[in-house]
């Protein structure tokens, strides 16, 4: 340990204060994708939905017991607050202190499960294997049953990662920055390829299980895609994509993301499934890894899939190599999720964002918006932005931003238009635009039904007409309809953009008098 | 004009329903209205009539909704049962109108002004009944009984308790109802069931509401902790957690001057 405060005499609520400090940068909190009953004698069930708990003051939801197991740290990435190289305060959970504050919030309804991550202790292997000893004493010795998320650590080996992924609903590794060259200038102990590699094998390991137990290869997803044959889960896609990674060869920049040239030869590797065949974990050897046979839990591995996550604005990155990167990680990886994370200044580096730099949470919430497009909507990262314009717009979500590129599409008839077509209206979602499919077959539609049915009408009426007719006669016109639509949002963009800054009352003393 | 009344239960629902609906089909739905009691003001030239509940004539309305419309509508209709709104009696005789002309493929007709507004009613109470699900707080009672309080607007605590009677079966708890006086009670392995309580056994349930523990504590310290101040923004967690919701959620609570977990920001 290059640490030497080390005072383990904290009793756990000061353990609670320390460790959950540490883990709030860590964004995912959700508790959604496993469905599964309780059972008696048992604590504990999970829903699809996900529940929030709480919401904290920075209005972001508290689901899941987030904690890190220790935060102590052998790695000393730029970013991180607990990076070895910082003076903090550090201390570690027994795997016991961890179950009964997991058991016990449980109980009074105050959390929904478990987060686990932590930093690395001694090595990544032996953290590894304590996560998975606490896992496993909360599901065998007390019997719970809720919902489990457990971060990997890069570098540990494949027994114990098999082992996460029984016990736990979802697992995951950050991916934190896009790039391998982020990624080496920030995070000097961490490679690509040590992220990558355990992501491939949960994601073989997920689908060989998801085919022993019948259901597709595939991670579900949002029932409006079975419709969209343009999406980036449909098959014709997912095909576009392989064939893209076979000809990596020929043509490196195809593939957005994962990729500087230079480390094409290294990068080669991971994203094709093909690749993986030779060091993937089938469900049988996975099993037979385990330090325990994990097949007698009777669980199934990882229900609720993978996610990852990535760290917004600490380097240089553009928006569209983000969102090609998001894109390639739910294609080839099948993660359930992507998360941002605005980058928040901690530790005072010449690599990094200053001290006191506002983290920018507008184009983390414009990431968030293109990440829905891309999941519900149909929508490819490629048509949101390109090499010409590699960021979002900061007036106009990216919607809104796309309709008005190509205006040429619209004005569309609701009272005809397919869902896929309905579903890229500004203003519709996919709530609405099934609404709107079902209830034409039984009679005409008015802009005044559409309202009740939850079309946002303020953004949609530029871009629908009902019945052969707009709303009102506004013309297709981009420059107008961008006046307009700007006007809608500019007080809560405003909001947004400052919501952090506080005033007071100039003084004689701010100009030196006094 | 004649206007049924009933209470607010799901019997007395239904057999104001079928009585209204005979007495409709002599002189015309036109001519029928629905109310909740108690009916705060009396018109001067309709005619009042009070419905008592009963089993047999509840039993024959709920039926026919299952077969003549579908499980989902009769589904829909309970929902709207549980609202507290004035109308939502008026809203379920209004659906059922529609529902018993065309079928089962009224749920689809969402350009339906009548069909719309009870589905917007269930989604109101099924929306209130998932936000208490995620805000419900137990205390614990020497880690025996698990008891908490709910001040839900609809009558939605049997809805929060199926949840629980799936995720805690085999712990005793009791969910409370301090506006209605109702207790939805769940005994270790068995079934859940409502109660309506008396003014002395609420008096005394009452009490559990001030009783913490370490783990009460210890929540708060997380709840705190897990913040990043560089991203507060209580305008999105007032939104997300509206301050009558967050009445019986522990760690809101107001706590003695001085103390360290004082909630500055409630005033905000």
């Amino acid at each position: 340990m290059t640490t030497s405060i080390v005072n383990e005499n904290y009793t756990t609520q000061e353990k609670l204060q320390i460790l959950a400090d540490a883990a709030k940068y860590d964004v995912a909190c959700t508790s959604s994708g496993s469905s599964r009953r309780g059972k008696k004698g048992e604590l504990g069930n999970a829903e699809a939905c996900g529940i929030c708990h709480s919401f904290a003051a920075d209005g972001r939801c508290i689901s899941l017991l987030k904690i890190l197991m220790t935060n102590h740290c052998a790695y000393d990435c730029k970013y991180c607050i607990n990076r070895s190289g910082n003076d903090v305060k550090r201390a570690t959970f027994t795997p016991q202190e961890i179950c009964e504050l997991t058991v016990e919030f449980y109980k009074r309804n105050y959390i929904e499960g478990l987060f686990l991550s932590s930093g690395v202790l001694r090595n990544p292997t032996y953290t590894m294997e304590k996560m998975c000893e606490t896992l496993l004493l909360l599901r065998t010795k007390y019997h719970f049953n809720g919902y489990i998320h457990v971060k990997t650590i890069p570098g540990a080996s494949d027994e114990l990662l098999a082992a996460a992924g029984y016990l736990a609903d979802r697992i995951s590794v950050n991916l934190e920055l896009p790039t391998e060259d982020a990624l080496r200038s920030l995070a000097p102990n961490k490679t690509m390829q040590n992220i990558l590699n355990p992501m491939g094998k949960v994601q073989s390991t997920i689908a060989s299980h998801r085919m022993a137990i019948g259901k597709s290869a595939y991670m579900e997803r949002s029932r409006g895609n079975q419709f969209l044959n343009h999406s980036i889960f449909s098959d014709n896609s997912k095909n576009k994509f392989k064939e893209k990674l076979n000809a990596q060869n020929t043509d490196a920049r195809l593939y957005g993301s994962f990729h500087s040239e230079k480390h094409l030869q290294k990068t080669a590797s991971f994203p094709g499934e093909n690749k993986f065949c030779k060091h993937a974990l089938t469900w049988e050897n996975a099993c037979q890894l385990a330090p325990l046979d994990m097949s007698d839990l009777r669980r199934s591995f990882a229900p609720a899939g993978q996610s990852t996550q990535m760290i917004i604005g600490a380097t240089g990155e553009s928006d569209y190599t983000l969102l090609q990167t998001t894109q390639a990680l739910y294609q080839g990886f099948d993660l359930k999720r992507v998360f941002y994370s605005a980058y928040i200044p901690l530790n005072d580096d010449t690599n990094l964002p200053q001290l006191g730099t506002p983290p920018p949470l507008l184009r983390e919430h414009r990431l968030y918006q293109a990440d829905w497009l891309l999941r519900f909507y149909g929508f490819q990262a490629t048509e949101l932005l390109s090499e010409s314009q590699p960021n979002f717009n900061e007036l106009l979500d990216p919607k809104c931003d796309w309709a008005l590129r190509h205006l040429e599409h619209f004005p569309v008839e609701v009272e005809t238009a397919s869902y896929a077509t309905l579903l890229r209206v500004p203003g519709i979602g996919p709530k609405s635009a099934s609404r709107i499919t079902y209830a034409r077959k039984y009679g005409r539609l008015t802009f005044e039904s559409l309202k009740k049915m939850g079309v946002v009408l303020k953004r949609a009426h530029y871009f629908i007409t009902c019945g052969g007719k707009q709303m009102y006669h506004t013309p297709i016109e981009e420059a107008y309809i961008t006046r307009q639509l700007i006007h809608v949002d500019t007080k809560d963009l405003w909001k947004m953009q400052h919501a952090n800054e506080t005033y007071s009352q100039m003084t004689l003393a701010d100009f030196g008098i006094g | 004009m004649k206007v049924y009344t009933c209470k607010d239960r799901l019997t007395d629902i239904m057999t104001c329903i079928y009585d209204a609906w005979s007495e409709a089909l002599r002189i015309g739905h036109n001519q029928i209205q629905l109310k909740k009691e108690p009916v705060f003001q009396q018109t001067l030239f309709d005619e009042y009539i009070h419905i008592d509940g009963d089993a047999s004539r509840a039993e024959k309305v709920i039926r026919s909704i299952r077969r003549s419309i579908s499980e989902e509508a009769y589904l829909n209709v309970y929902y709207a049962t549980l609202c507290a709104d004035e109308d939502s009696l008026q809203a379920i005789y209004n659906f059922l109108r529609v529902g018993f002309a065309v079928g089962s493929t009224v749920l689809g007709q969402y350009t339906n002004p009548h069909v719309m507004k009870l589905l917007e009613i269930r989604r109101r109470v099924s929306n209130e009944a998932h936000h208490f699900r995620e805000f419900a707080r137990f205390q614990s009672l020497d880690s025996k009984v698990y008891v908490c309080h709910l001040e839900p607007k609809n009558d939605v605590i049997m809805l929060v308790g199926n949840h629980f009677s799936d995720r805690m079966p085999s712990e005793h708890w009791m969910i409370i109802d301090d506006n209605r006086k109702t207790a939805c009670v769940h005994v270790k392995d068995g079934e859940n069931y409502l109660r309506y309580l008396t003014d002395e056994e609420f008096e005394t349930l009452r009490q559990t509401e001030s009783y913490e523990d370490e783990y009460t504590d210890m929540w708060k310290t997380f709840f705190h902790a897990i913040s990043i101040e560089q991203r507060r923004n209580y305008i999105c967690q007032r939104n997300l957690f509206p301050l009558w919701k967050r009445k019986h959620a522990v760690e809101f609570k107001r706590v003695q001057e001085g103390s360290p977990h004082s909630f500055p920001f409630l005033l905000h």
